[in-house]
């Protein structure tokens, strides 16, 4: 019997008809069926950082149409929310830390009248002193931006951590080479199309608050505000709806609007809807983190690297919110290479700015930028190709990276592969065409990268409930968002594959807390592999008990049968077979459950606070980018012609998904790369539209070439490994090494736009020359 | 001051009592609950708001409901529905184009504005068009595959 499977196939997701038709509804979009809906809206203050002095809602309560006003002494519950730490205000008291803490809630008939009553509210400010640089907050005489923290006491340090192995110090003073470099990397925006919004109806009959919302994980939503609505985790419904994009930012961005919604809501017993505009969710929601990296690199005259300090600071912002930077920002201190002696510590820090969240890669393209770069520059260093160099230093089987986690090719390790797919498909080898313009000069780079699957703490594992109907279909209840990324066809696929029964017979249930086991979020790359495992697991012990009904009914030793497209079969004798459903029945009569729990969860990992030499994840995904451009030395103006990338995923449950999200992580790299950044001035934000942010469009991009290398993760399902974040990484720093070849100037701070290039050029002694030119120089000098 | 306003939805002929201020897409999502047509920004940078007007994609936070008096106006619920597919939403589908799916409406709107018009648009042609539209998830790859898809399929 030829055996089909579903894995790998490319299956068409089952919410791409409705989207395609404008018939999914989105948070806002369910909203519009709600008529009798309060409309909630925000104050927001003037200032990053002041005290209030007096608020006065009396206009605001007095006009028609409105139907209450909150300020902070009128909440449910704790003045207080957050996804790691309920350090951020649900309504600011006395103080303001960043522009987008809000002063007073409304809620009224209508936007239109919400809006003139907020306009109503009068608060008297004391403007303070905005704190917006971290190294100034890091000195024991700067105030505290947070008095009473509940996780950082006495400190503006939110989170550290440091990764320590050999003797650096040693090993630099014996290196041949010593490179030492400042970086900088700046605050971005999700900038996802949807913007932030929450419907919260309270149930008169039971006391559920139900949120209707965005996010990464129902269960964190609840975990994360049920104090501030002073309500048990069990009466707080969440349930997330198909999610306009989010990368990390509605992870816990979106709880601005949803505890608005959820305290407006039990004030009035009335439903209330809350949506940020373009501009607030700019303004007030969390960002990627801006770094300041010092690093020095050491290597011998061959080129093998010896050892890595850096010293990192990262801007927090004000509240808290995920903050693993620090610590990622560390393990992969040390890139894909071995490097023996490392010494990488990091801290985040408070600032009256808008806070950092998670953003797809969480701290790795901050720190993949800084270690491809320098890579570059010691390969210029040692006039050594850059992937002659790589090659020399990458991770191989059984080395260790520099937190003394063995790589094992077990867990798939198809870094090389991914370097030899690129080159071959750009034609590395090959000298690169320069342009006839004689303003326009060509350049070509190169960056590799790796990405754990998971978050890494000890605590990290999957669960879903599976729950098995009399006619051979699946209901599975997973805690997986569905953000855009084709999880719920990956989920559907595994089912499909595991249970043995058509992918038109499982039905997932996403994102319902009340439906759903507590899992973890729909973050870190992890959800195919945690989630699909923990899928595999509970269709495993489903399939178990079934065989053992079918072995009684069809008179076989159950270990002799399977289960294929809904039929279960003895292995020896196909013939000898009955239908799934024969077997469930049979079940059902003999009081065998047909509901399971299915749980999975990675090798447990020791964290070690002191030296950080731990095994964080259990598998990590690597690749490899290679870009040109053309730079119009002129203007400055430059433009990625070729962008070719490789990435090992383990394996592709689909294909077409996994490009997808291959290609559209690599658009968000080059947008950190090219053009976007966050700015602020006095700590208010500037870049507060579309048209101030930029972001890339349909005409900042080549065609995307895409390659998928696929060395199989044993503990994955199918083999498979995360690849939601790591095709963010890459660009940057393969950007900035094609400029380096192309103008034979080096950048260290991020972005790179074509302003600063001119810059560059400009401030450039020698005559702006490309590789090939330096090379015949070179030989000339000969 | 509220004024009537008649004009084509869809191709039915409706009348409704609007503000001199308002804009269209409050009108076609408030009044008449198509929720097809998304909000991302309403300062017209993204194009998530795109409908046709006159055949034409045009972003519909951009547009005053009052000016659209006898006009034709098609939103995403206009060109398709669960039985009847239109080819280019078929292609979107069949490529992959769509993730999160919030700008695809606007997409396919403007990628029939612009077959409409050039039956066999070169990439760089397609790129053009579709530059006002932001996408966040796809890196338009699979977008403008759809769109070459959808112009094999409907102009062989």
């Amino acid at each position: 019997m030829k055996r089909d499977t579903v894995i790998g196939s490319s299956l068409i997701r089952p919410d791409a008809l409705a989207k395609v038709q404008g018939r999914a509804p989105y948070v806002a979009d369910i909203k519009l069926e709600k008529r009798d809906c309060l409309i909630g809206r925000a104050l927001f203050p003037p200032y990053a950082h002041a005290k209030i002095l007096s608020i006065n809602t009396s206009r605001a309560e007095a006009l028609s149409g409105v139907e209450v006003v909150m300020t902070a002494k009128d909440l449910p519950g704790l003045n207080g929310y957050g996804a790691a730490a309920l350090d951020k205000p649900v309504l600011a008291d006395k103080i303001v830390r960043y522009q987008g803490d809000p002063v007073a809630f409304v809620a009224a008939c209508d936007k239109k009248t919400a809006d003139k009553a907020v306009a109503l509210i009068e608060v008297k400010y004391e403007p303070l002193f905005p704190q917006t640089d971290p190294k100034e907050n890091l000195k024991p005489e700067t105030p505290l931006i947070h008095e009473d923290h509940p996780m950082s006491k006495g400190t503006n340090i939110s989170s550290s951590w440091r990764v320590e192995r050999g003797n650096v110090i040693a090993a630099l003073s014996r290196s041949d080479i010593v490179l030492e470099n400042d970086f900088e990397t700046q605050i971005v925006d999700h900038a996802y199309l949807e913007t932030d919004s929450c419907i919260a109806e309270p149930d008169p009959v039971t006391g559920i608050l139900h949120l209707i919302t965005q996010g990464h994980s129902a269960q964190l939503n609840c975990r994360s505000l049920a104090a501030a609505f002073g309500l048990p985790h069990s009466k707080v419904h969440v349930t997330i709806p198909i999610v306009g994009g989010s990368f990390g930012g509605k992870e816990d961005s979106n709880l601005e609007v949803s505890v608005m919604a959820g305290v407006l809501a039990l004030k009035t017993g009335k439903s209330v809807f809350c949506e940020y505009t373009r501009e607030e969710s700019f303004r007030n929601t969390g960002k990627r983190h801006a770094t300041h990296s010092h690093r020095k690199l050491g290597a011998t005259k061959e080129g093998i690297l010896t050892a890595v300090a850096a010293d990192i600071t990262v801007n927090k912002g004000a509240y808290r919110s995920i903050d693993p930077i620090p610590q990622r920002m560390t393990m992969y201190g040390g890139g894909v290479y071995r490097v023996p002696n490392a010494l990488v510590e990091a801290r985040s820090v408070f600032t009256n700015q808008v806070y950092g969240c998670a953003c797809r890669g969480l701290g790795v393209p901050q720190a993949m930028f800084i270690i491809e770069s320098q890579m570059d520059d010691l390969a210029r260093r040692l006039n050594m190709d850059p992937v002659e160099l790589r090659l020399k230093n990458i991770l191989r089987d059984g080395d260790t990276m520099i937190t003394g986690q063995a790589i094992k090719k077990s867990q798939g390790l198809g870094l090389e592969k991914c370097i030899q797919a690129v080159c071959e498909r750009i034609g590395w080898d090959k000298p690169l065409e320069q342009s006839d313009d004689p303003s326009i000069r060509r350049g070509r780079g190169i960056a590799t990268i790796m990405y754990g699957t998971g978050t890494g703490y000890p605590t990290d594992g999957a669960h879903c409930f599976l729950n098995l109907q009399m006619d051979g279909s699946l209901m599975v209840g997973i805690a997986t968002a569905e953000l855009g990324q084709g999880g719920i066809i990956a989920m559907t696929q595994i089912a499909s594959e595991a249970m043995g029964i058509p992918y038109n017979m499982v039905s997932v249930n996403y994102s319902d807390n009340h439906s759903s086991p507590e899992a973890g979020a729909t973050v870190a790359s992890r959800s195919t592999v945690f989630h699909g495992n923990a899928i595999i697991n509970g269709c495993n012990i489903l399939k178990d008990r079934m065989l053992c009904c079918a072995g009684q009914i069809l008179g076989e030793d159950p270990r002799d049968l399977d289960i294929r497209e809904g039929i279960v079969y003895t292995r020896q004798n196909k013939e000898r077979s009955i239908p799934l459903t024969e077997a469930i029945k049979f079940a059902f009569s003999s009081q065998v459950p047909l509901t399971t729990t299915g749980s999975w969860y990675p090798p447990l990992n020791h964290l070690d606070p002191i030296m950080g030499q731990d095994t964080r994840m259990h598998t990590y995904t690597y690749g490899a980018q290679a870009v040109e451009i053309s730079v119009d030395i002129g203007t400055g103006i430059y433009t990625l012609d070729r962008c070719v990338s490789a990435f090992d995923v383990g394996k592709a449950i689909n294909p077409m998904c996994v490009e997808g999200q291959i290609e559209g992580g690599v658009t968000q790299g080059i947008g950190y790369a090219m053009m976007e950044k966050f700015e602020l001035r006095n700590a208010m934000a500037v870049t507060d539209t579309y048209h101030t942010y930029l972001i890339p469009t349909s005409m900042d991009l080549p065609k995307l070439e895409t390659i998928l290398v696929e060395e199989p993760n044993e503990l994955g399902p199918f083999g498979a490994k995360g690849i939601g974040e790591p095709p963010v990484t890459a660009a940057a720093p393969a950007i900035r090494n094609a400029l380096f070849d192309a103008i034979d100037i080096p950048f260290y701070s991020l972005p790179i736009t074509p302003i600063d290039v001119l810059d560059a050029i400009k401030k450039k002694k020698s005559p702006v020359v490309n590789r090939q030119e330096r090379a015949a120089t070179k030989n000339l000098e000969k | 001051m509220a004024r009537p306003v008649q004009f084509f939805l869809n191709d039915r002929l409706e009348t409704v009592e609007v503000d001199e201020n308002e804009i269209l897409i409050d009108t076609i999502r408030e009044r008449f609950r198509l929720c097809g047509t998304k909000e991302g920004c309403r300062t017209g940078d993204c194009g998530t708001c795109t409908v046709l007007l006159d055949g034409r994609a045009v972003r519909s936070c951009l547009i005053l409901t009052c000016a659209v008096e006898g006009k034709h106006i098609t939103t995403i619920e206009g060109l398709g529905n669960a039985t009847n597919v239109h080819p280019i939403q078929q292609a979107f589908v069949d490529v992959g184009a769509v993730q999160c799916g919030f700008c695809i409406p606007g997409m396919v709107l403007t990628a029939k504005s612009l077959l409409d018009e050039n039956h066999h648009p070169t990439e760089h042609e397609i790129r053009i068009a579709l530059s006002g539209n932001l996408c966040r998830c796809t890196g338009y790859e699979k977008i403008i595959q759809a769109v070459q898809l959808a112009s094999q399929r409907m102009y062989p």
